[in-house]
């Protein structure tokens, strides 16, 4: 077993995040539930990969992510910081052991649990005395409505991560920044990132530390962080320690972009501002790691990717979800179980680790390390001839700035389809997806030089806080459906589950995207009077830095086009 | 003005209200920190929203949590915090002494302070062996404006111990070495001194000895678990036996540098019955870890990066970064390591170690919050006592010094000036009595009398600071209440700046985002 840490930095990636996680508590749930689906019920993944088990000073055993989450201090709602379960009851009043002086108690509101963690609190109330007395079942149809009041609830009322969390996090986890005086807009600078203390970041590499401790063999880092903001430099601090501290173990990073950031600017100094941003933010990050994946549409809504859903771009909680689904896609095969390299197992094939998928993407002869995030939410039935001919179609991009249709004989992709439905809504056995995807790429007009498929039986669950995202062409079963049901929107209550297909694409058609960053960091920092010039001073930059930056940036692109124009126009 | 045209909507305070707003921000946060000031202050609890409880009698963590909009009062938050960065307390006298000056509204003159600063002080020399009773005045002053009296005074030589084991002739003094450990116990609140180190995981091996005496210490920085070399090896494999006998290749690797690790324990434990402690930086795998726990090794493995340091410092020897050129005398020793283990925390204490240049504080303590207002006393302390070896000089407590500034000022200096620059001098004297009224206030006591008693004895020419018990003058030397000199002249440094530069603020203009609505 090769463990994966996971770090969230920033509001949005903690969005993500808290989907992804729920995704995970979901199938942990499935598999232990006497009645649920048999298709969850194996133990083909590995949970102990991206879980640890740990004990509480009571003895109580635990099952927490292994996961360091950093954000503002206040980010965290209702939930304490300390997670859920290694409270010690609290005594009230808790005494001052400390000074036998005045005691002056300054309490904050107390933040209310909204429904949906009103209900999840009872639920763990009920299970312990149903210990006791056994009644199951019995107020069961007023449940029902209230499922409905809380996902009605939580499309409205979601204001935090943890409003929609159902995962319990160890005391570790959950790290929030305090001292810093300044509102989220305030925050939203890349400067102001760089001038966190010292202390902050020893103590999140302190944090991690105690997670990768535990590890026997740490397979690798999967870090999110928000492409924007104060949070991008913190997070390629942090990065820049992990790679000094652990060298040889890889990171897959994904940096992630809320639509809000998107926003278009209102004046001309704030679009060379938000464009050097991007350009250093990016290159800073891309440093560090060994394969970073930009992810977030300007426009989910309007973009392909979402043609059977309906996300409302301003909502987090919308866009996050599909960014996790896809994100809980690529991590499946690093958490099958090796069998050897023939043999292969009914429930799933393709295991790979992070060290395997970085080989392939950026290992080969061209060493990109910048890689398009592909997703087929759901993905389509495999039914007839024509799902060989439309089902690379169905995969569209979640990586804003690239370019379509771009002939790219040296494209490596690696690929991750799971719970595809076969024909009669039974669940496609492994070979049969096998088959259909090879029938695909021969069909296709531009083929990869090579593509690692990974295949799992098990679909993406639905769990109850999931958003109401699916259109009317979805079944319950995440089949596409041939005529729309009544209701416009669809949640976790009609739909349960999904067959998901979504790929890592290392092609040269993230060009435009690396393009763009190197000519804004030419155009308005390097060049001699650059509009952005007073900006980049502002941020702590010099000159030297810069070019170095735009060095980076021109070397990934030559890595992609050995013949690009932007490369040599340097003086 | 030329703003104001660019940006119309910006809303734009005239001078007075400019003023306004700045005095009453500092105002704001003086009134805040004002209760928090000596050892008879309140301690404050923070509860937050989802029931996190902090304690704090520290000014410095309470800025931090505290959720500060006005741009005023960020800055003066800034100076205080920057003032703890320093010099590791003072922050409630500089935001306390800011507020007061703002009121005052007044700026000049903090050189004449400092030249008196530089009179009053009161020498004291370090040589090689520091006047242990002066530190541990000093240490006591600060412990106990955090702390209740009896845990004060425990921690007061458990900080100076700390300082004086750490320190070396010549060099300076780096805090660092101080390793600061907390344990979460129920029943236990107590405080001791680890002369050696405490770490805060144990083996991986439910083989390894959880006990052991008379060990040597391995310090090293070598990663003894199977990784794939980051060479490109090629990816493919032409089949399954190629690919077994290139992992089993890379795997024979690893083995080899933990071979020369046991090679070195046989040549120095044979023949007597001392063990043997591997305390690595980088990752241990299982299979290296049987290995070694065949060979009666106890390794720890993902040491904390500053702990490499503090073990050689500790214990001797020297950090190896590989496993080549291992020799007897790169090895450390301790007398005794042993491991604790509380629910999922283990914690490995290597004791007894010869010539401790290191050495950890370990705080037991029933909850978080309890454990972390000590942990910010701690430092306090640690950093009073490094101060006072630095500075080689402390500083009458008690409000002592205020008062004889004020008096020096009002009798000396303001005699010097002319005109209305007297009304300055005279402002400045008096915002420093803001410290004694601030004690005699949290003492209860009437800050009128106090005053008046303290400053009577002064004309007299008797030096003293207040009793907070009885209100009565005291002399603070008998008393050992002592403060930090640099601790001291950063506050007259850093007050009067940001002062008279709020006080030059003519107009504020908000403009911005979230513009229209204020929060």
């Amino acid at each position: 077993m090769k463990e994966i840490v996971t770090v969230q930095v920033g509001g949005f990636a903690n969005f993500v995040g808290s989907h992804f996680w729920n995704f995970q508590d979901e199938l942990l749930g499935l598999a232990s539930d006497p009645s649920g689906d048999p298709v969850f019920k194996n133990d083909a993944l590995n949970m102990d990969v991206l879980y640890r088990t740990g004990e509480t000073q009571q003895g109580t055993l635990t099952y927490t992510p292994r996961l360091l989450s950093v954000n503002f201090q206040g980010s965290l709602g209702s939930m304490s910081s300390f997670g859920t379960l290694y409270n010690e009851v609290a005594s009230t009043p808790p005494d001052v052991l400390t000074w036998t002086g005045n005691v002056s108690t300054h309490a904050s509101e107390p933040r209310k649990r909204n429904l949906f963690l009103q209900r999840l609190y009872e639920e763990e109330r009920d299970s312990l005395t149903q210990e006791n007395a056994i009644n199951g079942g019995k107020n069961k149809p007023q449940r029902e409505t209230e499922d409905e009041d809380i996902v009605e609830y939580l499309e409205n009322g979601v204001q935090y991560w943890t409003d929609f969390s159902k995962v319990h996090y160890h005391p570790q986890s959950l790290y929030e920044m305090s001292g810093l005086w300044m509102s989220v807009q305030e925050f939203d600078s890349y400067g102001i990132g760089r001038d966190t203390s010292w202390a902050l970041r020893e103590e999140i590499s302190e944090r991690l530390r105690f997670f990768v401790e535990e590890c026997d063999h740490v397979q690798g880092f999967q870090f999110i962080v928000n492409d924007s903001g104060g949070f991008s430099s913190v997070g390629a601090d942090f990065l820049e320690n992990i790679a000094d501290e652990y060298t040889n173990t890889p990171v897959l990073l994904y940096a992630v972009k809320d639509p809000g950031s998107h926003m278009i600017p209102k004046s001309q100094k704030q679009v060379v501002s938000k464009n050097l941003h991007d350009a250093i933010s990016f290159s800073r990050l891309s440093s560090f790691c060994k394969l970073i994946v930009p992810v977030g549409l300007p426009s989910l809504r309007r973009s392909k990717a979402s043609a059977f859903l309906c996300v409302e771009d301003e909502k987090p909680y919308h866009c996050s979800a599909v960014y996790a689904s896809a994100l809980h896609a690529i991590s499946l095969p690093f958490r099958m179980e090796p069998l050897g390299p023939s043999a292969d197992s009914c429930y799933f094939s393709g295991a790979v680790d992070i060290h395997g998928v970085v080989e392939i993407l950026a290992g080969q002869a061209r060493q990109n390390r910048v890689t398009i995030l592909d997703v087929a939410m759901p993905a389509p039935s495999l039914t007839g001839k024509q799902v060989e001919q439309s089902f690379l179609g169905n995969l569209q991009t979640l990586t804003p700035e690239i370019s379509e249709d771009v002939e790219d004989l040296q494209a490596v992709e690696s690929m991750t389809i799971h719970g595809a439905l076969g024909s009669g809504g039974h669940r496609a056995l492994v070979s049969e997806v096998k088959n259909m995807v090879r029938a695909a790429y021969e069909n296709a007009t531009t083929r990869p030089r090579f593509c690692n498929l990974s295949v799992a039986l098990c679909p993406l669950p639905i769990p109850l806080p999931f958003p109401k995202i699916f259109g009317n062409l979805v079944g319950q079963h995440g089949e596409l459906l041939g005529s729309p049901v009544d209701s416009p929107l669809r949640g976790s209550l009609d739909v349960h589950s999904i067959p998901l297909a979504a790929r890592l694409r290392s092609s040269s058609a993230v060009l435009p995207f690396l393009e763009n960053r190197l000519g804004n960091i030419r155009r308005l920092g390097i060049q001699q009077g650059a509009a952005g010039a007073e900006i980049v001073r502002n941020l702590g930059y010099g000159k030297d830095e810069l070019e170095d930056m735009g060095e980076t940036l021109s070397k990934m692109v030559l890595e992609l086009d050995p013949y690009s124009q932007m490369s040599s126009d340097s003086d | 003005m030329s703003i104001r045209v660019l940006n119309p909507n910006a809303e734009v305070l005239n001078k007075s209200a400019a003023l306004h707003m700045n005095i009453n921000a500092a105002k704001g946060l003086q009134d805040v920190l004002k209760s928090n000031l000596g050892p008879k202050g309140t301690i404050k609890m923070l509860v937050g929203g989802a029931g996190d409880i902090k304690l704090t009698k520290d000014g410095n963590t309470l800025l931090k949590e505290m959720q500060i909009q006005n741009p005023t009062a960020i800055m003066i938050a800034r100076t205080a915090v920057a003032q703890d960065d320093i010099s590791g307390d003072g922050t409630t006298s500089t935001v306390i002494f800011i507020g007061e000056l703002m009121k005052q509204s007044e700026r000049c003159i903090d050189e004449a302070t400092l030249q008196f600063l530089e009179k009053f002080k009161t020498p004291v020399v370090m040589g090689n062996e520091p006047d242990k009773e002066i530190l541990k005045m000093v240490a006591r002053t600060t412990l106990r404006t955090k702390l209740y009296e009896a845990l004060a005074d425990q921690l007061t030589d458990i900080v100076v111990n700390a300082v004086l084991c750490i320190r070396k002739p010549e060099e300076a003094i780096d805090l660092f070495m101080v390793e600061i450990m907390h344990m979460r116990h129920k029943f236990d609140v107590d405080t001791r001194l680890v002369e050696g180190l405490v770490l805060d995981h144990g083996s991986r091996h439910p083989d390894m000895k959880r006990r052991a005496e008379n060990c040597y210490i391995l310090t090293c920085n070598v990663s003894l678990e199977y990784e794939k070399s980051e060479v490109n090896a090629g990816f493919f494999y032409s089949n399954a036996e190629q690919r077994e006998a290139m992992v089993a290749a890379e795997r024979r690797q690893v083995d080899e540098r933990v071979n020369k690790i046991i090679e070195l324990k046989n040549k120095v434990c044979s023949g007597n019955d001392n063990n043997f402690v591997v305390i690595n930086q980088k990752g241990i795998d299982p299979p290296s870890l049987d290995l070694l726990a065949r060979a009666g090794i106890i390794a720890l493995r993902r040491a904390k990066r500053r702990n490499m340091e503090r073990l050689v410092l500790a214990c001797g020897g020297e950090a190896v970064n590989s496993v080549d050129d291992l020799t007897p005398d790169s090895l450390g020793w301790a007398g005794l390591v042993y491991e604790h283990i509380l629910g999922e925390e283990k914690y490995t204490f290597v004791e007894n170690v010869k010539n401790p240049y290191s050495c950890t504080i370990l705080i037991k303590g029933p909850n978080d919050h309890t454990i972390a207002q000590i942990k910010d006393a701690v430092r306090d302390g640690l950093r009073a006592v490094k101060n006072t070896i630095e500075d080689e000089s402390v500083v009458l407590g008690a409000g002592a010094f205020e008062v004889a500034a004020r008096q020096y000022l009002i009798n000396e200096v303001k005699k010097t000036v002319q005109g209305r620059a007297q009304l300055g001098v005279e402002a400045f004297a008096n915002a420093l009595l803001v410290v004694p009224k601030t004690l005699a206030e949290n003492s209860g006591l009437d800050t009128q009398d106090v005053i008046i008693a303290l400053t009577g004895e002064h004309d007299q020419g008797n030096i003293v600071g207040l009793n907070q018990h009885t209100g009565e003058p005291i002399d603070p030397q008998m008393e050992g209440i002592f403060d930090n000199y640099s601790v001291k002249r950063q506050i007259i440094n850093s007050g009067p700046v940001i002062a008279s530069q709020l006080l030059l603020v003519d107009e504020v203009i908000r403009a911005g985002r979230n513009m229209r609505k204020p929060n």
